[in-house]
């Protein structure tokens, strides 16, 4: 499994790119924010896109939704600092989008969530 | 009762008096009798009448009108049976009215002017003359068959058919009229004696009508009881003048308090009694412009302001046919009324009510104050709740972006951790992330609230302040432990200024004064940077003036361009 992560969190980018490689799976590329994210999704095409749902540009949740139009879109998984009560049980979550609190990130949990197809 | 009422019962009464006494005369010269009395009767009926009508003209007078009447009514009647000596009804009503004119008499003097008796005295008093006067008929019109010696002459009503001896209760009764008149006599000599010395005038006519008509009373009395005949024809007389002397002194009487009074006397009153808010309608109606305009002076607005509390510029108004009078003096003006200029040449009136107003304009300026004052309080408030509202978003997104995310990075570096080898770079990362975590929470802690302001007090609180500021501080600090919100009031103002120099001002230099001074904590802070701050910039400024404000404390901003800012506030410390 390819993975793009996208956080403008420096610390967590590195940290996250290091759990998805323990998962056993193949970090592709790194973005900062939502252009480069598009950006590198275009050129790279991962498979399963780790996506911040706060980026210093534009909201996460628009660009898991660009992301869903392209070509082979990628699985998106978006994570946040704030857990899922806060968004509330009637929140329309993007297509192929899941969502995942950063608390509860672990190589584990990833391998669930991604490798199984 | 209003004047409307009595005046058509005026009219009412005089009609059937006036009938009443024609079908006397007629009757009179059927018989071949030719009484001059009788003359002078309808003459004193028709004064009297005249004079009612006068007193009912306004609404203050009206239920003393109708006490006239009354008596009037009571007088005339009395007279029925002896003018129809066989008819029963007309003796009938001769013996009650003979009773009743009494007492109506003793009413209407004692109702004078108001129309209603006050006082407790005066009103025993004249329940005790009615009560005495109809016992006076009602004895023997109930216990006498046709008792023709008795005084005074009633008809056979008896339901009794005893031959009781009333000469002794009639001689009794006698008596106690003239005690009852002499009571009287002293009841309106107190009246002149207590009243103001202003209303004893008006009350002189009536006093001299009604010791005129005491005297003569007492003095029949007397007669009859003295079997005094050669009296009887000048007590008719004097009876007959009693008729129209009372009217006419209660007509002179209220003619004179309505003389008092006069127009600015009504101004005063209707001012006196306007709602606030109606005070300029009141002057209007009285000065005959409709269009008539109040400004009220507000010291602190340094303005001109409309009852309701809104600025008003008087200058636009005049002009056009309008001209402007200022009430006060010209250094200190009170009010100002915008007027029809073509009553400029009744300044001397204006002013005369300008002047009787004034106690109106105080009051409606004070309302008008509170109301302005009571506006900005709202704002106040209400920026300060916003305030609130701000500080609590920014604390949420720091944390959010600072602590938290160190915390997650923190906590994703523990996992891989444990997965994979110790690794010494994973571990001093951690590290890492741990204390600017740590350093984050402190910071915004401190922005919360500073412990140290707590702990130690204002000035260790300052003194923290400075020593992380890039730019040098000068201070002066002199005082001991505060009231806590006065203390967290001051620290705040202290680094909100120095915040707002370090990010606008450019400045080189500052400067914090903290004195105590009479029980007012005075706090300066000052720069020499470029100055033009405002406080609408959304620089926090205005959140300080609010909190200062609900501490009852004042805040001034001094910042000419190029000059530098000075930051002043004064907050009062309630001795604890």
């Amino acid at each position: 499994m390819r993975v793009l992560i996208v956080d403008d969190h420096p610390a967590f980018r590195d940290l996250a790119a290091r759990l998805v490689v323990s998962a056993g799976f193949i970090v592709v590329g790194k973005a900062e924010n939502g252009a480069s994210a598009l950006q590198q999704a275009a050129e790279l095409q991962p498979d399963v896109v780790l996506l911040d749902i706060v980026l210093p540009d534009r909201s996460g949740l628009l660009v898991a939704e660009e992301l869903a139009l392209q070509e082979n879109p990628p699985r998106v998984v978006l994570v946040s600092s704030r857990s899922r009560s806060d968004f509330g049980s009637g929140f329309a979550w993007p297509e192929r989008s899941i969502f995942l609190p950063k608390h509860e990130l672990s190589a584990a949990v990833l391998a669930a969530l991604i490798g199984g197809s | 009762m209003t004047k409307r009422a009595a005046q058509a019962a005026v009219w009412a009464a005089s009609a059937a008096i006036g009938i009443w006494l024609v079908l006397d005369v007629v009757r009179q010269r059927a018989l071949g009798v030719d009484d001059p009395g009788l003359y002078f009767v309808v003459v004193a009926t028709t004064v009297a009448a005249v004079a009612a009508n006068g007193v009912a003209r306004s609404d203050r007078h009206a239920v003393l009108a109708v006490l006239m009447l009354w008596w009037l009514v009571a007088a005339v009647g009395s007279d029925a049976g002896v003018m129809w000596p066989d008819s029963r009804l007309a003796s009938t009503t001769y013996f009650v009215f003979t009773g009743v004119v009494i007492g109506a008499y003793v009413h209407m003097a004692l109702a004078y002017p108001s129309g209603r008796v006050e006082g407790r005295n005066d009103r025993l008093f004249v329940v005790a003359t009615y009560t005495v006067a109809l016992a006076w008929i009602a004895i023997p019109a109930l216990f006498y068959p046709g008792c023709t010696s008795c005084a005074p002459a009633v008809p056979s009503l008896a339901f009794t058919g005893s031959t009781f001896d009333y000469s002794g209760i009639g001689t009794a009764f006698e008596w106690i009229f003239i005690v009852l008149g002499g009571v009287f006599v002293g009841l309106i000599v107190g009246r002149l004696r207590s009243w103001p010395r202003g209303a004893r005038l008006t009350m002189v006519p009536l006093a001299v009508a009604g010791l005129f008509a005491t005297v003569h009373f007492i003095i029949r009395q007397a007669a009859i009881l003295t079997t005094w005949s050669q009296a009887s024809a000048a007590l008719d007389w004097a009876d007959r003048i009693n008729l129209v002397a009372v009217p006419v002194a209660i007509f002179v009487g209220v003619l004179a308090v309505r003389r008092r009074r006069g127009p600015l006397g009504d101004l005063v009153v209707e001012l006196g009694n306007a709602p606030p808010g109606q005070v300029r309608a009141a002057l209007a109606r009285s000065m005959g412009d409709p269009s008539l305009e109040l400004a009220l002076w507000l010291p602190d607005h340094g303005g001109f302001v409309d009852e309701t509390g809104a600025a008003l510029d008087v200058s636009k108004h005049v002009g056009g046919g309008r001209a402007l009078t200022v009430i006060g003096p010209p250094e200190r003006p009170l009010a100002a009324i915008v007027h029809d200029d073509r009553l400029v040449g009744q300044r001397p009136v204006l002013e005369a009510a300008g002047s009787a107003a004034l106690l109106a304009f105080e009051n409606a300026r004070l309302q008008a104050e509170l109301r302005a004052q009571l506006l900005e309080l709202q704002a106040s408030r209400a920026r300060l709740v916003a305030a609130g509202d701000a500080e609590r978003r920014r604390l949420e997104r720091d944390l959010h972006d600072g602590a938290q995310q160190r915390l997650l990075a923190l906590g994703l570096a523990l996992q891989l951790l444990q997965n994979e080898r110790p690794d010494a770079r994973l571990l001093s990362e951690a590290q890492d992330q741990l204390q600017a975590a740590l350093h984050e929470l402190r910071e915004l802690a401190r922005g919360i609230h500073p412990a140290i302001l707590n702990e130690k007090g204002l000035q260790a609180a300052i003194n923290s302040l400075i020593d992380r500021s890039p730019i040098p501080v000068r201070t002066d600090i002199e005082c001991d432990r505060l009231p806590s919100p006065v203390e967290i009031a001051a620290y705040f103002v202290v680094s909100e200024a120095l915040a707002n120099i370090v990010k606008h001002a450019e400045a080189q230099a500052v400067s914090i004064s903290v004195r105590l001074v009479d029980d007012r904590l005075v706090i300066e802070v000052s720069d020499n940077g470029h100055g033009g701050a405002t406080p609408n910039a959304g620089s926090g400024l205005q959140g300080l003036a609010d909190r200062i404000g609900a501490l009852s404390g004042s805040f001034r901003l001094e910042s000419p361009a190029g000059l530098g800012t000075t930051v002043h506030a004064e907050i009062p410390c309630a001795s604890s």
